[in-house]
């Protein structure tokens, strides 16, 4: 019979799978291995309030992305809205952002505008 | 009632979160030991990273899927070079798993160790009922599905997928007329070798009735050139075609493994301009698209995105086309040592 660590029933599929399952016999448990190997330390981490006004735009080299990134930064222009003229652009779309790009955008004060594609 | 502990365990690994959807066995750690040792790793050896997700994949994590997954301790070695070539930055294991686009790893096994290890290359060469491609396939993708999504956090993005997702491995015919799949990437006649790329699902290309392998050439060029192919824009990742033994007889006669290529590249081939008027082109393409209006374009950059694997039954005038992801840049083929 197997116990679990954080999770009860009723989990759902974007409930994170447990870190840890034990199974007991009669007179003994044993710990069931975790196939599922864990990032250290968190993945990501996001700051959702702008510290500035200002929009900075990263085209992630989808199809329409620069068109539809080029028709939002004229639109926020006519609303008042400050926005960066230069469009960063990620070189491809299915792979991470190289490390200098990611850690220049982790300093932006703004709001990063990023991956629009139709 | 009688309870039963497995049972028990099962359930209670499938209502955490270590599962793919289907049953899976309980990792006991004396099992996950036992694959370690057939896997020729330690538990705590570091065998990748995914630095996306700042994650350090160590062995006993492979170890404990591949038992999930119900391989057998004598595909140790075969899934040591699996878990290498899932880990290797370029076949983009997380991209692979949380993209639109739904995509599989594809597992192709060829040489010796197709027979050698069971694996079923003949009838529904695709889909086999048989435990060799069923858990070696399955294995690749619990492991995409438990390495690529940072723990469990991230949520996939495929917007259908396709029943790959939950196993999809190929074995090639011990014998073959143009040589073993894996010679197309370098590795010697006489190996044993597993390839991985991503891929969408296959589309079966019927023709009973050509008298020619240009004509089944052309027929499965045909079916490379509909507008829904996702190649049409980015022609990042190319095609796989799976060719069983009578449609390859009439092939074979005509053409060699690179004149078979190059006459699909040449030929299979649709008109730039009806593409965009389909709304198949970008209205501003990226450079890396290379779009020219008016010139016919093909859906393969070059030919050498396009590869052939022998298999399946005889018997029928069927094969097939598996289109790769679009975010697939690259194949890794490794052998089994």
């Amino acid at each position: 019979m197997t116990q679990t660590s954080n999770t009860g029933p009723g989990r759902n599929s974007s409930t994170p799978p447990a870190q840890q399952l034990t199974s007991c016999g009669d007179v003994s448990c044993e710990l069931l291995v975790d196939p599922i190997p864990r990032p250290t330390p968190d993945p990501i981490k996001i700051t959702l309030k702008p510290k500035v006004p200002t929009v900075t735009f990263l085209d992630h080299n989808k199809p329409n992305s620069k068109l539809i990134m080029t028709y939002a930064q004229e639109i926020l222009r006519e609303r008042g809205v400050e926005v960066k003229d230069q469009i960063l652009v990620k070189a491809d779309a299915s792979v991470r952002m190289p490390e200098a790009m990611l850690q220049s955008l982790s300093q932006e004060g703004g709001l990063v505008l990023c991956g629009i594609s139709d | 009632m009688t309870t039963y502990a497995t049972i028990e365990d099962i359930e209670n690994c499938m209502e955490n979160g270590w599962t793919d959807g289907l049953p899976v066995i309980p990792p006991y750690g004396s099992l996950v030991d036992e694959m370690l040792d057939a896997m020729g790793w330690q538990g705590q050896d570091i065998i990748g990273e995914i630095p996306s997700q700042n994650i350090v994949v160590r062995a006993e994590k492979a170890a404990a899927t591949a038992v999930m997954a119900g391989c057998k301790l004598e595909y140790g070695r075969l899934l040591r070079a699996v878990t290498e070539g899932l880990l290797d930055p370029l076949l983009n294991i997380s991209g692979a798993e949380v993209t639109t686009g739904g995509a599989s790893i594809l597992v192709i096994v060829s040489g010796p160790a197709v027979e050698e290890l069971g694996f079923e290359h003949s009838t529904n060469a695709l889909g086999a009922n048989c435990r060799a491609n069923a858990t070696v396939g399955r294995f690749a993708q619990m492991m995409r599905y438990f390495c690529g999504r940072g723990g469990g956090v991230l949520e996939s993005h495929g917007t259908i997928g396709h029943p790959g997702r939950i196993s999809f491995c190929i074995a090639e015919h011990p014998e073959t007329a143009w040589g073993p799949y894996h010679t197309q990437f370098g590795l010697p006649e006489d190996a044993s070798a597993i390839t991985l790329m991503s891929t969408e699902g296959p589309n079966s290309i019927n023709n009973h009735y050509a008298e020619t392998g240009a004509l089944i050439l052309d027929t499965i060029g045909d079916a490379m050139c509909h507008y829904g192919q996702t190649a049409w824009y980015y022609r990042s990742g190319g095609f796989v075609v799976v060719i069983p033994p009578d449609h390859m007889d009439l092939v074979s006669k005509e053409f060699s493994r690179e004149q078979a290529l190059d006459y699909i590249y040449k030929n299979a081939r649709r008109q730039t301009d009806d593409l965009i008027a389909m709304g198949r082109i970008a209205k501003s393409p990226i450079e890396f698209a290379q779009v020219v209006p008016g010139e016919m374009r093909s859906p393969l950059k070059s030919p050498e995105q396009l590869t052939f694997i022998e298999c399946g039954a005889d018997g029928g005038r069927f094969s097939a086309l598996i289109p790769r992801w679009a975010g697939s840049t690259h194949t890794v083929c490794k052998q089994i040592v």
